[in-house]
């Protein structure tokens, strides 16, 4: 990550006019709004890394490491579990990374059929909870009673498609992630000069080779990004492991961090002993990130020089792409959703028969609609939902423009720990800020604003690459320009950087708004009476076994999700690049 | 961050940020820094506080006769609201506070978290000596923590008599049982197949069709002390269990279990619990924890779930009304909602066929971590270790 500027600082003499124009600048706008930032993801970082540190390494006799013995030591099978989340968060992010892309570019640089469909392709999957996601699978695949199984039988004979396996665990994974490389990938091709491809072509490359030579190599801090997040989300996720490898024997490290949790006296140490392995990885795969993504100047393809993105025509290959799309939107969004609509229509699962259509009602959407808490759940969801992206791109945004574009020291220290949030589990978030608010002056605790500290806590990583990734494609000659013509850092910030990277900063503000409707595992100790939101409303109706009120739930939120996200998406189109489609 | 500046830029839109970084670094960590440990909770709460709650606890407990409940309404009434900590699921939760609310006009602030949830929100408040709850009404393992740490405040009053002896204990008493039993679904498993002891869990005709949940240790532990005194050597015990583990996946959540059961993907649940399992039935769900003698064969472990009242409760008088009423009328509500109460309560029929031998309170105490450690690693297939009990 090299800085555009040529010059380097020089030693020189403190003076009193140099002084005073430090003091100014140190007071200005850009400084305050830095320091402001900075210090708010490290406080939002270190408040849960200290207590997961301290409880991890200290024990009646002061350090000590045997919350690593027994958390990795004796009998705990460490091998394999490490194996088996690997393998699993590895084939899951690769999955999602082909697909995102792939979908990606079709959308941004092709005139593909069926553009409409994208947008629920990349939506829905993120919207149902994993839980829901899984199980809807597990009545798709299983060998014995899935629905797909049953369909293919006579074909290829029992049980062809096994969902309790990793390599169900990984498609169905891979499935839920998608939408988030997607999201990633397409904000990093809006964002990308098509002229560069072009000129490829006239000098006589095939298509094949530009996509090597040139789309791929221009693409790779989006995609790095994406792989990252993925790739460690699926380390620390809990439900397809849970719901998918349990069965067959499958352990991973969220398996492990479950089971210490829940035990009590809990074994925080051992319990931070897990999630420090995953930091471990997480950091590995940071600094491989950065190193991949070094020589920035190389990706910026937002510059000076104008362009206006135009899709490339696919001529004869539309009809097959097209009919691609459509393979894609049934088994990603018609195939779950519909098994969800199905169930939500049943008093209990069972496989569709004559005796379960005639026993068909609305009777879950009544019931979901008429739940005591369901208003005040949903409208404390979607402020929070709402106050949380933007809290999060806004701190990132400047975060971020602090490390793609400054040499300040210390600033890959800045990226990891931004991204240290995303291995802390849930429950060790959740009582290190009510230890801290219970006892800070600051009254929040038994507020909304607890629960946003909280997401913006846990978010903070997905904004980062979110942001991070816009910010590496823009070319710096535009802030110069800017400066040059006499604006401030504040009016370039908010009228050169903000725009050019909106399609990143939209992106993520929508990844976050979505993904906030369902964190449940922080909230569940920090939300109060009156303050509850929707996650906690599925989540009692999970534990109550109301399956197919959960589906109606769920099939609701989607609905609710999906305009608010149109809306998100015709605002952000007002503003940034526009294209020609 | 009124730290003197080092940096010298001219022109160009890009800096140094040493120092800030460092400093806004440092600040954060100072501001994180400042609490003492996140996990030890003791009961220390504001003790003035908890001596004037100690009064009123001590006035109001020592009425008798048939003005109690009238006086405890009237002094409920006065406080106007009670704050209830519980892992009732949802609609019984709800059904409990309107039944509560509408006969005494208090007002009922419900937070609602699993077990766990709920012992470490209570021990994260009282810790900081901010005790959120007047009353907490959740599992025993959980119940046993907070009264153990002296969380709790003792009740006295005539309704203790109508509980079941194995309901009582030092700083709470048992308000419900969860009743531990195999299950089957009626489809998969043919009549007469069905499990009619723990011992035929680990028959041959079980493999692949079991399924186990993750967290039942505790269950664990009274089956293997069940077996153990009713004749079995350890040796004989470890290899039922190996079998057990055998013929069985493993699944997270009761819930999760009973709706696979119930869709016919798994064929029997080595163990959950029978009002869970009623829901199912009432729902038309092929599903039993009966035979079709409408008797249960297997002996049944009932784990007490209770209530207790907070020691540095705001509302204390509403809290020992709500202690009283839910050991009385409040037992109706939860019969009316399938669960099994710990008092006779007339049209209880959870238990019809049932044949209820006693859950080891005093083992799961003593030493809990063992045995989840045990139940975890027979999940894993870990080889058995030697020794322990």
């Amino acid at each position: 990550m090299t800085s555009t500027t040529g010059q380097d600082s020089v030693p020189f003499a403190y003076s009193a006019g140099r002084f005073a124009r430090d003091v100014r600048r140190l007071l200005s706008a850009r400084t305050l709004i830095v320091a402001g930032c900075v210090l708010v993801v490290g406080f939002l970082a270190i408040v849960p890394l200290f207590y997961l540190v301290r409880d991890t390494f200290t024990g009646p006799g002061g350090f000590t490491l045997g919350a690593f013995s027994r958390a990795y030591g004796g009998h705990s099978q460490a091998g394999e579990m490490l194996g088996n989340s690997l393998a699993f968060a590895v084939g899951a992010a690769l999955l999602a990374l082909v697909i995102g892309t792939v979908l990606a570019y079709l959308q941004v640089r092709t005139d593909t059929p069926f553009k409409g469909l994208f947008f629920a392709a990349s939506l829905v999957p993120l919207i149902i909870p994993a839980i829901l996601y899984a199980a809807a699978w597990i009545f798709l695949a299983d060998p014995d009673i899935g629905l797909l199984n049953a369909a293919l039988k006579p074909i290829f004979g029992h049980g062809v498609l096994n969902v309790f396996s990793l390599w169900g665990m990984m498609w169905v994974q891979g499935l839920h992630l998608a939408p988030i490389a997607f999201l990633l990938m397409v904000a990093a091709f809006r964002a990308m000069d098509p002229s560069l491809e072009e000129s490829g072509l006239m000098s006589g490359a095939s298509r094949a080779t530009v996509l090597r030579r040139i789309t791929v190599p221009l693409m790779r801090p989006a995609l790095v990004s994406a792989v990252l997040l993925m790739f460690v989300q699926s380390l620390e996720s809990f439900e397809v492991p849970g719901l998918l490898g349990l069965q067959n024997g499958t352990y991973v490290f969220t398996s492990r961090i479950y089971f210490v949790l829940r035990s009590y006296p809990i074994d925080y140490g051992s319990a931070g002993a897990y999630a420090i392995g995953l930091l471990v990885i997480a950091a590995v795969g940071v600094l491989v990130s950065g190193w991949l993504s070094r020589n920035t100047k190389g990706f910026q393809t937002i510059s000076g020089k104008g362009f206006r993105p135009r899709p490339i025509e696919l001529g004869r290959a539309r009809p097959w792409v097209g009919s691609v799309i459509i393979l894609y939107f049934a088994v990603t969004v018609i195939l779950p959703l519909g098994v969800l609509v199905y169930t939500s229509l049943l008093g209990f699962y069972t496989a569709p028969s004559k005796a379960a259509i005639r026993s068909m009602s609305l009777a879950n959407y009544r019931e979901a609609l008429h739940l005591p808490l369901a208003a005040t759940a949903l409208k404390n969801s979607i402020v929070l939902g709402i106050a949380a992206a933007t809290v999060v791109m806004f701190i990132t945004a400047v975060v971020s423009w602090v490390i793609v574009r400054t040499k300040a020291p210390g600033r890959r220290a800045l990226d990891l720990l931004a991204f240290s949030p995303i291995v802390i589990p849930g429950l060790v978030l959740g009582l290190a800020l009510s230890f801290v608010y219970l006892r800070s002056p600051l009254p929040i605790y038994g507020t909304l604003w607890i629960l946003l500290l909280s997401y913006s806590t846990r978010y903070l990583p997905y904004g980062m690459r979110y942001a991070t990734s816009a910010m590496t494609q823009l070319s710096a000659e535009l802030e110069e320009s800017a400066h040059v013509c006499g604006a401030s850092w504040w009016q370039t910030f908010r009228r050169v950087l903000l725009p050019l990277t909106s399609g990143g900063i939209v992106a993520g503000w929508i990844y976050i708004l979505v993904v906030s409707f369902r964190e449940l595992s922080s909230t569940i100790l920090l939300y109060s009476p009156g303050k509850e939101v929707l996650s906690v409303l599925i989540w009692e109706q999970f534990e109550d076994g109301k399956f197919t009120l959960l589906a109606a739930i769920g099939v609701l939120m989607v609905a609710i999700l999906v305009v608010l996200v149109l809306v998100a998406y015709r605002i952000g189109a007002g503003v940034g690049l526009k294209s020609d489609d | 961050m009124r730290t003197r500046t080092c940096t010298s830029r001219r022109g160009l839109p890009t800096t140094r940020h040493s120092r800030p970084l460092a400093v806004a670094l440092a600040a954060a960590l100072t501001l994180a820094g400042c609490g003492g440990s996140v996990t030890s909770g003791t009961g220390a709460g504001d003790d003035s506080q908890a001596r004037a709650d100690q009064k009123v606890y001590d006035r109001l407990g020592a009425l008798t006769g048939p003005d109690r409940r009238a006086q405890l309404a009237k002094e409920a009434k006065k406080e106007g609201q009670l704050t209830l900590y519980t892992s009732f699921t949802d609609d019984v939760a709800s059904d409990v506070v309107a039944a509560f609310t509408k006969q005494f006009g208090v007002k009922v602030n419900l937070f609602r978290g699993n077990s766990e949830t709920v012992l470490q929100r209570v021990l994260q408040e009282t810790g900081a000596g901010k005790t959120g709850n007047d009353i907490v009404e959740t599992n025993f393992a959980e119940m046993a923590t907070i009264a153990q740490k002296g969380l709790t405040a003792p009740f006295k009053g005539p309704v203790l008599d109508n509980v079941q002896p194995t309901g009582k204990f030092d700083g709470w008493t048992a308000t419900r049982f969860n009743i531990m039993l195999p299950a089957w679904n009626t489809k998969v498993i043919k009549p007469g197949q069905e499990p009619k002891s723990w011992e035929d869990l680990a028959d041959p005709r079980f493999k692949g069709k079991l399924t186990m949940e993750l967290s039942d240790d505790d269950w664990y532990e009274n089956v293997t002390k069940y077996w153990l005194s009713h004749g079995k050597t350890q040796a004989q015990v470890d290899a039922l269990w190996k079998q057990i583990a055998g013929n069985a996946k493993v699944v997270k959540g009761h819930t999760v279990m009973g709706q696979l059961l119930s869709a016919g993907q798994t064929g029997a649940d080595a163990m959950n619990y029978s009002y869970l399992v009623q829901q199912d039935i009432d729902k038309g769900a092929p599903v039993a924890f009966r035979g079709a003698d409408h008797v249960a064969h297997t002996p049944a472990f009932p784990r007490p779930n209770g209530v207790g009242m907070m020691r540095d409760a705001r509302h204390p008088a509403a809290a020992i009304l709500f202690y009283d009423w839910l050991l009385s009328d409040g037992q109706k509500v939860l019969v009316k909602d399938g669960l099994t109460p710990s008092t006779k309560v007339p049209g209880d029929h959870s238990l019809d066929g049932v044949t209820l031998v006693p859950y080891d309170v005093k083992g799961l105490v003593a030493d809990e971590k063992t045995w989840s450690d045990k139940y975890d690693a027979l999940l894993r297939g870990v080889q058995q270790v030697k020794g322990g009990s």
